[in-house]
């Protein structure tokens, strides 16, 4: 078994390399198998894929990617956690991906090998996804038709009695609006928490106060609460406000404070 | 207690159109000496830091020290009413209604809500500035017009006796050279050669909405740092606006 770091073999035989893989499995190395092969897939449905040449990534969770030249997504794929095995029979290098639940079968046959690396990768960097509720906050403010046209914010964080308003504005009419952000899936507790905010607000103004939920999705239940109580809900894409984030190269004053 | 009066509602409306362009909820502090507002708009972008003493009101009432938070776009709305005719501002401070009297062919009072005071109290950018000119402030907003009609930033660049606005948009160009003595640019000091680049929209607003009050600016900046633009006051008092810079992305 290799202590190698990055282990390659440049057009290796099939047994060779069914032997490379196999160990490679067994110490969870992440391999790159860049050869001819054909792929069969049996499962919820089924699928063969003609000879051609592909890379295809064994991760070391198991999970299996098999890429055609072409194209950001892989044209067969296994989720993690599967078993996986390597062997030669008559002639060709077997690699046969199982997952148990739901029962389903990638087997990948290679009649020729360009490239196998065997790999152990080392990856402990944090990755954040999109935008943060403030982020998003933040895109509201710099970008307000994403709440509506015509919307425009006085103040954010507007301290009210039960809490904080994420956006307080004014729609096109002269309404007053509060946005309530969720990052997530909203659920009735956003729902509510919004009211709350509508109530303490409409006791303080006298006038009409509009209260928009924005998030990403709404939960189920959450939607009929929402219409009971006259209350709007508008998706607002965390993906989206990082864009346009990332776009607006603005800096805040409050950086220099 | 807070009562005032301005003989012409003129200048005092200019102000809180100027300050209007980043906020539309102010807090103001009104003290025995005056009254002053320091805010960031709400995407936290620019300040604007103001101030109008005592002397500059026709008549002034004050006692002891309040906060007033009021929609200045409501009161704007009121004083656009009166021309330039008498203003008379009082504060009811057990209804919470401003009281909003124009005294001219006819007299009317109106009220008007004031909001929740935000706790908030904003401290001003600690910034050096290695230049620091003094324009007019109509040269400013000349040029400022100039670029906008190319791009939607400036790159305001200040070296030797020069100051130089550069941009670039997606067809076209612009380069506008302003030198020290003449009609635009009043005077120059450059510590450092500096530049640092801005959004129009903030930075053609606060001077356009600014250039009501004030005939000359004086303009800090340092490299990438933001911009101060103290615009000079016939009262006694300060309108001073700080826009951060924009990271000029290649």
């Amino acid at each position: 078994m290799s202590e190698e770091t990055i282990e390659v073999l440049r057009n290796p035989p099939l047994q060779d390399a069914a032997r490379t893989i196999t160990d490679g499995l067994r110490s969870h190395r992440t391999l790159l198998i860049i050869g001819n092969c054909r792929v069969d897939y049996q499962g919820r449905a089924s699928s063969k894929l003609k000879p051609g040449d592909r890379m295809v990534i064994i991760k070391r969770d198991g999970s299996v990617l098999v890429h055609r030249p072409t194209g950001y997504d892989p044209v067969n794929w296994q989720p993690p956690g599967c078993k996986l095995q390597a062997y030669t029979e008559k002639g060709n290098l077997i690699v046969r991906a199982v997952r148990e639940r739901p029962r389903e079968t990638i087997t990948i046959q290679f009649n020729k090998l360009y490239l196998l690396t065997s790999m152990a990768l080392i990856d402990r960097g944090e990755f954040s996804l999109y935008a943060s509720e403030e982020d998003m906050q933040r895109a509201v403010l710099l970008h307000p038709d994403l709440i509506e046209e015509g919307f425009k914010p006085i103040t954010y964080e507007k301290k009210v009695e039960p809490g904080f308003i994420d956006v307080y504005g004014m729609d096109r009419d002269g309404r007053l609006v509060i946005v309530e952000i969720k990052r997530g899936t909203a659920g009735r507790e956003a729902v509510l928490q919004l009211a709350k905010y509508i109530g303490s607000v409409k006791g303080e103004v006298n006038r009409e106060v509009r209260g928009i939920l924005a998030a990403p999705q709404l939960a189920k239940g959450a939607q009929k609460m929402l219409i009971t109580l006259g209350l709007e809900y508008k998706r607002l894409d965390p993906k989206r406000c990082a864009e346009l984030l990332r776009r607006s190269s603005v800096r805040k004053i409050s950086e220099f404070l | 207690m807070f009562s005032v009066r301005v003989a012409d509602a003129r200048a005092f409306r200019d102000i809180l159109s100027a300050i209007s362009t980043l906020v539309d909820e102010g807090t103001f502090y009104i003290t025995e000496e005056g009254i002053r507002l320091r805010a960031m708009d709400p995407s936290r972008v620019a300040m604007v830091d103001f101030a109008m003493n005592k002397s500059a009101f026709d008549e002034y009432v004050s006692s002891g020290e309040l906060k007033m938070c009021i929609d200045i776009g409501e009161l704007l709305k009121l004083l656009r009413r009166a021309g330039r005719e008498s203003v008379e501002l009082f504060l009811d401070e057990e209804t919470g209604q401003l009281k909003v009297t124009i005294r001219g062919k006819y007299t009317r009072t109106f009220s008007m809500p004031t909001l929740e005071a935000s706790e908030e109290e904003v401290p001003t950018p600690r910034i050096t500035f290695n230049v620091k000119a003094t324009l007019t402030t109509d040269g400013l907003h000349q040029a400022l017009e100039d670029v906008s009609l190319v791009s939607e930033h400036v790159r305001i660049e200040a070296e030797g006796d020069r100051i130089v606005m550069n941009a670039k948009g997606e067809l076209m160009g612009v380069n506008i050279e302003l030198d020290k003595g003449s009609d635009a640019l009043i005077s120059l000091e450059v510590k450092e050669p500096s530049r640092a680049t801005f959004s129009l929209s903030y930075l053609s607003e606060i001077v356009k909405a600014a250039a009501s009050t004030s005939d000359v600016v004086t303009m800090e900046f340092s490299t990438d740092m933001p911009i101060r633009l103290d615009f000079k006051q016939q009262y006694d008092g300060k309108l001073i606006y700080y826009l951060a810079p924009r990271i000029e992305v290649e």
